[in-house]
């Protein structure tokens, strides 16, 4: 039996609609109001923070004295964090005197203690920020325990514990490298080279075991190191990785070749280019655009005339031109007989509409 | 001397302006690279320090905006590292120094103080 609805019953359920309707209005318009008061709270403590900053740099030595307001404000733990984050960031901003301005500020308001609890705590991503705060910092007593979290389970953990451990130590601590067995990301690899700033005397012996490392980022990683300190010894490893199984370690030893690069380079470069697979022969390619020597022409006019890959006779193509080849394309490119596929590289080459 | 600071980072900008205002120095602060350049056409700035990735123009727009009315107005640049490639376009368009970050405030002021005279 169909039960019918009275008019009591659809207003009352109307009133309970509409009163759902306000409460989740209500909840939604607190919840905002909320999170605006913390953003706008977290602006004007970063304002603050960097206006700490800024005067401890500016009045050099005079700023540095402890101010009892400001240090009544850190009791409050998210400003603590707030202050924290700012001096790391100053930190990247600034060096010479006002960096050490900065690490002054970390001292004498006892930041160290909050980066400390950091590193008990169980998120990884608190961790990894505590050992940022504490390298940033330069606090040393904090290298043993970070050195103990190189083997963390947690990637963003012993990520970061590999940076600070490098910041620390420079070159010595790359030594994580001998037995790394994840790959090093672009990034990671960027990062760890801004941290090493010069060699000890025993990089020669580290560098030929990296040079043979079964992890391919440690490879690229050691080539990217020889290119930035110019290392001229290693000329011979360098080559003999031509041959290496993976595509993006050749073309990286191509790179490094080409920062080495002496008056043989460019013949042993053409030698290897017929075995290369194609990303390593267009580096080679782009390698003698830059080198600009006048011993590869006649290589490039031959891989422009009969190279099956259109890639490669663009990359020729683009070679000659630095060379100062432009009469030479322009002449077959207007001469009639040529098959059009050159016409068309050499046009694309010098950026002429086909 | 006025000295027109072009920088999107609040603390760098205050810092190099509390820094220059105690040498004695008039300053102008500009936040982005489109009120820089109004502001460099309409004041008669002695020096420009400028950083080079700012939002709408860049610190190398404002060299190129600069040479294009003002072929001798010292312009500082300060780029970031790995940044090398935009600092020779820089020297191309005639800047008279460049800083990388992380810099010194006080070399900074040096350097300033060496291109006006002071």
């Amino acid at each position: 039996m169909l039960h019918r609805v009275t008019i009591h019953e659809l207003v009352i359920a109307i009133v309970v609609v509409l009163i759902l309707v306000l409460l989740l209005t209500i909840t939604v318009l607190s919840y905002s109001f909320y999170k605006y008061r913390i953003l706008y709270r977290r602006q004007a403590w970063v304002q603050t923070s960097e206006q700490k900053v800024m005067e401890a740099i500016v009045r050099g030595e005079d700023g540095a004295s402890l101010d009892e307001t400001f240090l009544m404000q850190l009791r409050e733990p998210s400003f603590r964090n707030v202050f924290l984050g700012v001096l790391v960031a100053s930190d990247r901003k600034f060096s010479g005197v006002a960096r050490n301005e900065v690490n002054n500020l970390f001292k004498i308001y006892k930041m160290e203690d909050a980066a400390w609890q950091k590193l008990q705590q169980k998120k990884s991503y608190l961790i990894a920020g505590g050992i940022l705060e504490l390298a940033v910092m330069r606090v040393e007593d904090a290298i043993p325990d970070i050195i103990s979290l190189l083997d963390h389970p947690k990637r963003q953990v012993y990520q970061e514990a590999q940076y600070a451990i490098v910041g620390f130590k420079g070159f010595d601590g790359l030594d994580f490298l001998n037995t790394l067995v994840v790959p090093l990301s672009d990034w990671q690899q960027l990062r760890l080279l801004r941290s090493v700033a010069k060699l000890p005397d025993a990089y020669e012996k580290w560098m030929k075991n990296w040079l043979i490392s079964p992890n391919e980022s440690v490879i690229i990683f050691t080539l990217r190191l020889i290119r930035k300190f110019q290392l001229l010894p290693f000329y011979n490893d360098v080559v003999n990785l031509l041959d290496h199984a993976s595509v993006t370690v050749s073309v990286q030893a191509i790179r490094t070749l080409a920062a080495l690069e002496n008056v043989d380079t460019v013949y042993q470069l053409i030698a290897i280019f017929a075995t290369q697979p194609h990303e390593s022969q267009i580096e080679i390619l782009r390698t003698l655009k830059k080198s600009r020597s006048p011993q590869s022409e006649p290589f490039l006019q031959e891989q422009l005339w009969y190279n099956p890959a259109i890639s490669v006779k663009i990359a020729a193509a683009e070679a000659l031109i630095a060379l100062g080849q432009h009469s030479y394309l322009k002449n077959i490119a207007a001469t009639e007989i040529v098959p059009l596929e050159i016409k068309q590289v050499i046009k694309h080459a010098l950026q002429e509409k086909v | 001397m006025l000295i027109l600071i072009a920088e999107d980072d609040e603390l760098i900008l205050r810092t190099i302006e509390h820094k220059l205002l105690k040498e004695g120095y008039q300053i102008i602060l500009t936040r982005n690279g489109k009120d820089a350049i109004e502001k460099i056409k309409e004041l008669n700035v002695d020096l420009v320090v400028t950083d080079i990735m700012m939002p709408f123009a860049s610190g190398i727009e404002i060299l190129a905006a600069i040479r294009s009315f003002q072929k001798e107005l010292p312009v500082i640049v300060l780029s970031s590292l790995g940044q090398e490639e935009v600092v020779a376009d820089a020297f191309d368009l005639g800047a008279a120094d460049f800083m990388v970050k992380p810099f010194s405030p006080n070399e900074l002021v040096l350097r300033i103080k060496r291109l006006t005279n002071k």
